[in-house]
């Protein structure tokens, strides 16, 4: 699962370890998830998405979602043009 | 910058202390296995009275620990309990895959000693060792 906690957290100047700590969890486990080695549970995402005031799907995405829909569309065309 | 810090959990404090205290307890029935195994011999001459008295004690501390380290883990965050867990998992396999085999080489007398529990111990703990610290570098 890819997200983009690096980069809000970047926004803001704050540190993994500030990250870790609001929440409430390990600096190892913020920077697993940063690198893409840990996905998060649905608990933990909420925390990140309340802490950022967003919405998990504007942190967290699933790249096989976007290729999924990818197909679909494909699909779709391909209905149109018979 | 003027840089806004988020709210903090003291997650890391808690923690601390947990592994303090997890440390104390161990130390406490290392302690008390200690008085039981070597009690008999060196200190009160076998009097089956204190023998059982010690026996007591180091199950009460052994209880204390398990708790102590159930805590521990409740307050885990979800990746460090995955890796928790995972080595335990590796360490109860190995040793029953470990243990019923070398107690069948005692019982045919295939090794020329005694299959004593203290060398599954060494076994679980080494095991547990090497696959903590494995969970640790995969996900740093």
């Amino acid at each position: 699962m890819k997200n983009r906690l690096k980069v809000l957290r970047a926004e803001r100047d704050w540190t993994q370890a500030q990250l870790a700590d609001a929440l409430d969890v390990s600096r190892q486990t913020v920077n697993a998830i940063e690198t893409g080695k840990f996905d998060p549970s649905l608990p933990l995402a909420f925390r990140a998405a309340r802490l950022f005031g967003m919405r998990i799907e504007e942190i967290f995405h699933d790249p096989t979602q976007d290729k999924d829909r990818s197909s679909l569309s494909t699909e779709v065309k391909k209905d149109t043009f018979v | 910058m003027n840089q806004v810090k988020p709210p903090g959990s003291g997650y890391q404090s808690r923690i601390r202390a947990n592994v303090i205290r997890l440390f104390r307890w161990n130390g406490a029935w290392v302690a008390a296995t200690a008085l039981m195994a070597f009690g008999p011999k060196y200190l009160w001459n076998r009097a089956l009275v204190f023998t059982l008295l010690a026996i007591g004690l180091d199950v009460a501390v052994g209880v204390g620990m398990v708790l102590a380290n159930k805590n521990y883990l409740a307050e885990l965050d979800e990746l460090q309990r995955k890796v928790q867990l995972n080595s335990m998992g590796i360490t109860l396999g190995v040793a029953v895959v470990a243990g019923a085999p070398f107690s069948m080489m005692d019982a045919y007398h295939v090794i020329p000693f005694h299959a004593n529990i203290a060398y599954l111990l060494i076994l679980m703990s080494l095991t547990f060792a090497v696959s903590n610290l494995y969970g640790t570098r995969l996900y740093r």
